[in-house]
């Protein structure tokens, strides 16, 4: 496959980062396809118009997601992007994995795609990028048998759960992420791996409100660490933070001078709800009125720390800008247990009454946060059995009407009508 | 009375042989039985699948359903 002329592209790699195109040329001395990539990168930058595709039949037998057709609308130019499809691998829970596992999959790619990967993609697989159709079963097959690796999820599957690290490394987690995702993952496999729903699901799960993986601007179900009780305080090391004996922020952004460290200034006058103070030296928080921004405990991590009643927040319904804009997951559930003993039952149950009221509500290609959009938030709530809170209301009402239900009037919407008609006669 | 099995097996065929588009979604076959549960009707769909008298569809954020003899003319348009 020949080289083609790139002008534009070739900008992109005079800038100080490091620059996809030179990662795809070097990428191409071995694969020559790639050079076909980036030739019809260029067309495409000049047409101002993608050259790919979109969707197809591809996958391997059984699978109904995991596999993605691309297809390039100039295949008789660009013949070793003809065909182009991406496969996603599932990642391990909170992405660990070895130097040896990750050389296997580069030659597995290597041998069966263009050797190109992009990791990781936004719902966290493992993205390989680039092969045909031909290669896919006996990738497949290898990738099963000797790698003990499987397919994610694409499609209106439910998508590869991902999760932060938790507590395998991070002491503000308020419950194990990666046991909470493997467990999902595990329980389930049908829907991660054949189409299940009305359009994409995403669970993501963070352990605690600083949302590492984003949950709740990416998760159709956002599952985010939080406290029922009050955030530990050390009022020694508060008073050691004031006198410079320990970095703010464990020393992040220290790359310029901030000057004196203030408590006030940086910590107290920066809390969201103003439930902060200080008595002396002594700081005070009303906890009643904190919503667990995390900004205090980041600022000062030896002196603060979360509450010792953990649990999750549940927020439904996040999702990118493809209809009406995007929008965050708005909070459902304020606080839940996750209890691994139970086998997780309150968040199955919480799951299966979402997918249930969606699966049959939900429109095609809408996500659950488009569904509650549409249908209003009150709808939802009464459709998940939670009491509505004021923290649900998002504005005050400008609706003038009062909606009864049935079961709140006396007697009920049954009426004797002739009885109604003797009285009212015209 | 909700359709047994085979019932909707034979409505959901029926439907995706029938219906002026190759490719459907999965609420399209809801209306093949009313009273059948969406996440029923779903497993029965890709049981359908496994049997190979349909195929899997995806535009990679979406998956729909197809009939083998009518997709395949779709699919040999990208070649
Ligand atoms: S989300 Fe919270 S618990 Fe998870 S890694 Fe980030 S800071 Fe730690
Ligand atoms: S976590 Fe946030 S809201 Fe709570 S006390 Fe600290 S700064 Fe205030």
């Amino acid at each position: 496959m020949p080289k083609h002329d790139t002008p534009m592209l070739d900008e992109l790699e005079k800038g100080p980062w490091p620059s996809f195109v030179t990662d795809i040329k070097r990428q191409a001395a071995q694969s020559p396809q790639c050079w076909d990539i980036l030739g019809q990168l260029e067309l495409s930058f000049k047409d101002k118009i993608t050259h790919w595709k979109h969707g197809g039949i591809v996958g391997v037998f059984g699978y109904g997601g995991g596999i993605v057709g691309r297809y390039s609308d100039v295949p008789k130019q660009f013949p070793g992007v003809a065909h182009f499809h991406t496969v996603r691998l599932a990642q391990p829970s909170g992405m660990y994995y070895s130097t040896k596992k990750m050389r296997a999959i580069c030659d597995l790619w290597q041998k069966y795609g263009s050797g190109m990967t992009n990791m990781h993609g936004s719902t966290g697989d493992l993205v390989l990028l680039g092969t045909t159709t031909d290669q896919l079963e006996p990738m497949f097959y290898e990738m099963t048998h000797d790698l003990n690796q499987d397919l994610g999820g694409s499609g209106s599957n439910l998508r590869t759960p991902s999760c932060c690290l938790g507590m395998s490394r991070c002491e503000w987690s308020c419950y194990d992420t990666q046991a909470l995702c493997h467990f999902l993952t595990m329980h389930y496999q049908d829907e991660i791996h054949r189409p299940a729903f009305p359009y994409k699901f995403k669970f993501k799960f963070s352990g605690c409100p600083n949302d590492c993986v984003a949950a709740i601007a990416r998760s159709d179900f956002a599952v985010i660490g939080t406290w029922k009780d009050d955030i530990r305080i050390d009022q020694a090391a508060v008073k050691g933070y004031m006198k410079g004996d320990f970095k703010a922020n464990a020393g992040a952004h220290s790359g310029r001078d901030w000057g004196k460290f203030n408590i006030q200034t940086e910590v107290v006058d920066l809390c969201p709800t103003g439930c902060m103070w200080m008595e002396g030296e002594t700081l005070k928080i009303d906890n009643a009125n904190c919503t667990r921004c995390m900004h205090c405990i980041n600022v000062m991590p030896r002196a603060l720390r979360p509450g010792v009643e953990t649990g999750a927040t549940i927020c439904v319904g996040a999702k990118a800008p493809i209809l009406d804009g995007a929008q965050f997951a708005t909070m459902t559930i304020p606080f839940m247990k996750i209890d691994a003993e139970s086998e997780y039952s309150d968040v199955v149950d919480a799951i299966e009454k979402i997918w249930d009221w969606w699966m049959e509500v939900g429109k095609n290609r809408e996500r659950v946060g488009e569904t509650i959009q549409r249908v209003g938030l009150p709808t939802f709530l009464t459709v998940m059995g939670v009491d509505i809170l004021p923290q649900h209301i998002r504005e005050p009402r400008s609706n003038p009407y009062v909606f009864w239900k049935e079961e709140e009037v006396e007697g009920g919407w049954t009426r004797d009508v002739k009885e109604f008609r003797k009285r009212n006669a015209q | 009375m909700a359709l047994s099995k085979e019932e909707l097996k034979a409505a959901i065929l029926e439907k995706a042989k029938t219906a002026p588009k190759p490719q459907l979604y999965i609420k399209d076959f809801y209306a093949c039985d009313p009273d059948a549960k969406p996440r029923d009707v779903k497993n029965i769909a890709n049981d359908l699948v496994k049997e190979g008298k349909m195929m899997f569809w995806s535009s990679g954020s979406t998956t729909m359903y197809a009939m083998p003899d009518r997709i395949k003319n779709e699919e040999t348009r990208h070649e």
